[in-house]
């Protein structure tokens, strides 16, 4: 078990940075997650700690070694493919074992190594097939038998459940959270899906085109978002972001609505009197109809009921928004309909910068 | 319509493509008369069939049979061992490493290999040792000088894959004759190498070995590589996944590719008939010898024909089931 850190790692794949500058320290038994969009250096930066992408600059550590020109055998990682990349004509049984048996280990800690992991995964029942003939949730747990057999440093994991079902999704991303506590390793786990991001963190990093954009544990990146890509990333549905201007107690919408702003709120944002800000509040820091001071009135154009919620989609001054109402608010397409905005929650962003301020 | 279009066609080429092999078949079972009177077709219609031709074959009256057969077959299967080893290996390399060669630093190579042998000649070396020399010298120098930032283009896989192939573009006749020289020479110098099994088999595998590497090199590429990665990660050697995990993979991409293999070198005329001349005589040799054996006996020639393409006919039901299985192409998973 051991920290892992990266200090100025770059990545350039020709002519092409695809990491700008990374610097990232992940503690002894940590759990962290990498989340961000699609291509965003996620798998690269995962396959850099493993030693299967050569880093272009800087360096990497794992425990008290410098690994930056180890090969990956020698990291003392175990890695999670999205793939599976399971061994195709190998029993589950060989497929756990091969390693170890590469590695010289004894038959007797060998198979009490396999025992021990097909008990942990359930996977007793399924020790002598092979992978062809195994569902996707089962192959992905063989895939993570063959991971903890090896007692690694720290466990690395690409994507491992996005080729399942939502449902199994949920359950083994549950099944993952208790592996991690009972093994209590070091975690760096890769995904796209915020929701499990959040899930499973212990800290998240939020990743954009090669670039962290915040490093934090779950509930801060959602209450105190440093940007505008990070409070639009975290959160379903998205955070709503209007263009207003800041005048003292208020805000004022482009239409000319002006939204009251509590004290304390207004009080931080003094110094920032008359400018043009991007005002955020997420979906669910609305209600229907008038519940408190700042009210506005949404045309909506789309409900989408949910069951324990509905949402209300709609114009305000010229911007899409989403609001989150009571199931049974009554309201329907095209009817203007009153929605109140909780501005204690509010964010507030700079128009050029996207920095919360 | 269309369908049934298609379908005509497709039996025509059947029987273009079969008629031929009717064709030898009946026909050594036909006795001369059938033969030399004109064409017949059906046996037990046209002519009354007999094993004549067959009885003849097998007892040696027309040359041992037996002999060609076995040298064809150890020269064939221990080629085909080979170039498939090698030719694998070299793929793998092709499709996991990333090769750059300096057309500069190859340029040098071949100047200082020709160069370095006259030279060393001249100096009184004998003619294997200056060879020997030369090649040292020249693989040394230009390992080198690939290291330096030479100018001009910097060739990468594709192009060492071309290079490969190019050598079975050329006329093989150029081939051969360099090959028949080049073994008498060897054999000039003490170490007999015409009219042997190691010469047949040696230049039987580099004759093969392009096709290997390429055929091979697209069953390699269409595996995934995240397996070998999952591997490399567990701190399993490369020799190690590539006899364990990778061959295990691509073994029905090998097969198919062995049983092709075998089939160019069981089929193979040209440098055997430059390079054997009686004990490690091919069939194929053989054959054509059988023609001016006793002149033009049809009868003998398509049973001996039958007898050399049995083996074949054998490997092609063979890869035919093995395609069908699936085994060849979606193998993996
Ligand atoms: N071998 C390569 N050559 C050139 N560019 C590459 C290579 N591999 C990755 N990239 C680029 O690097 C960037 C980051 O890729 P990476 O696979 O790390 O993204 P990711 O965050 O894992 O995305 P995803 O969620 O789609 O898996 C992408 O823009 C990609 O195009
Ligand atoms: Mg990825």
């Amino acid at each position: 078990m051991a920290r892992v850190s990266l200090k100025g790692v770059v990545k350039r794949y020709g002519a092409a940075t695809v990491i700008p500058r990374l610097d990232l320290d992940i503690e002894d038994r940590e759990f962290v997650v990498l989340v961000g969009p699609s291509g965003c250096g996620k798998t690269t930066t995962l396959r850099m700690i493993a030693g299967l992408e050569p880093v272009s600059e800087g360096t990497i550590r794992i425990g008290d070694r410098d690994v930056t020109d180890l090969r990956p055998g020698l990291r003392n990682c175990s890695m999670v493919f999205q793939s599976y990349a399971l061994y195709p004509h190998m029993t589950v049984r060989d497929n756990i074992g091969y390693g170890m048996r590469v590695r010289g280990e004894s038959r007797a800690r060998i198979e009490s190594k396999i025992a021990e992991a097909a008990r942990i995964l359930g996977l007793e029942p399924y020790l002598d097939r092979r992978p062809k003939h195994l569902s996707g949730g089962q192959r992905q747990r063989v895939a993570i038998g063959r991971a903890i057999v090896r007692n690694p440093d720290v466990f690395l994991f690409d994507e491992p459940l996005s080729n399942l079902d939502a449902k199994l999704r949920i359950e083994m991303r549950t099944e993952i959270k208790n592996l991690h506590r009972r093994l209590e390793s070091t975690v760096v786990y890769v995904t796209h899906d915020q929701v499990e991001a959040m899930t499973l963190a212990d800290r998240v990093v939020v990743m954009n085109s090669g670039v962290i954009e915040q490093i934090a544990d779950p509930i801060t990146l959602y209450e105190k978002p440093a940007n505008m890509f990070v409070a639009a990333f975290i959160g379903a549905p998205s955070m709503n972001f209007l263009a207003v201007r800041l005048t003292g107690d208020a805000v004022e919408l482009a239409d000319g609505t002006r939204l009251p702003v509590p004290q304390e709120r207004a009080a931080a944002l003094a110094g920032f009197n008359g400018r043009s800000v991007m005002l955020g509040l997420r979906p669910e820091h609305m209600a229907g109809g008038e519940k408190g001071p700042a009210v506005v009135t949404l045309v909506p154009r789309t409900i989408e009921p949910l069951g324990p919620h509905t949402l209300v989609i709609g114009e305000l001054a010229g911007t899409r928004i989403t609001a989150q109402v009571d199931a049974r608010f009554p309201c329907r397409p095209d009817e203007p309909t009153r929605i109140t905005f909780d501005m204690n929650q509010m964010h507030v962003f700079d128009r050029e910068t996207g920095k919360t301020l | 319509m269309k369908r049934g279009a298609v379908f005509l066609l497709c039996l025509a080429w059947l029987f273009v493509t079969l008629f031929p092999i009717y064709w030898a078949l009946v026909t050594s079972f036909k006795p001369p008369p059938a033969v030399n009177g004109g064409p017949t077709y059906l046996p037990w219609i046209d002519f009354q069939p007999t094993l004549q031709a067959w009885i003849d074959a097998f007892s040696g009256i027309r040359g041992d049979f037996v002999r060609p057969f076995v040298n064809s077959t150890l020269i064939g299967l221990s080629a085909t061992v080979l170039a498939v080893a090698f030719g694998s290996m070299a793929a793998y390399a092709l499709v996991r490493y990333t090769f750059r060669v300096r057309l500069l630093a190859g340029v040098l190579f071949a100047l200082l290999g020709i160069g370095g042998f006259l030279l060393f000649r001249d100096l009184g070396l004998s003619r294997a040792d200056s060879l020997g020399a030369a090649f040292v010298l020249a693989l040394a120098a230009s390992i080198l000088a690939n290291r330096l930032p030479l100018p001009g283009p910097v060739l990468g896989n594709n192009d060492v894959v071309f290079w490969f192939l190019s050598q079975r573009m050329f006329p093989p006749i150029v081939t051969a004759f360099a090959l028949y020289l080049l073994y008498s020479e060897i054999g000039r110098e003490g170490v007999k190498a015409l009219d042997t099994f190691w010469g047949m088999t040696f230049c039987y595998t580099a004759f093969s070995l392009p096709i290997v590497v390429w055929l091979m090199r697209d069953f390699f590429q269409a595996l995934p590589v995240e397996i070998e990665e999952a591997a490399l990660v567990d701190d399993v050697p490369r020799i190690r996944i590539f006899l364990e995990i990778v061959v295990p993979m691509a073994r029905p991409g090998i097969v198919a590719t062995a049983m092709i293999t075998l089939g160019f070198v069981w089929n193979e005329f040209l440098f055997a008939l430059l390079l054997t001349t009686s004990d490690w005589q091919t069939l194929p040799i053989f054959l054509s010898g059988q023609n001016s054996y006793r002149g033009d006996e049809w009868w003998a020639i398509s049973a001996a024909a039958m007898i050399a393409i049995a083996p074949m006919m054998v490997m092609a039901v063979l890869l035919a089931r093995l395609m069908r299985s699936g085994l060849v192409l979606g193998g993996i998973r």
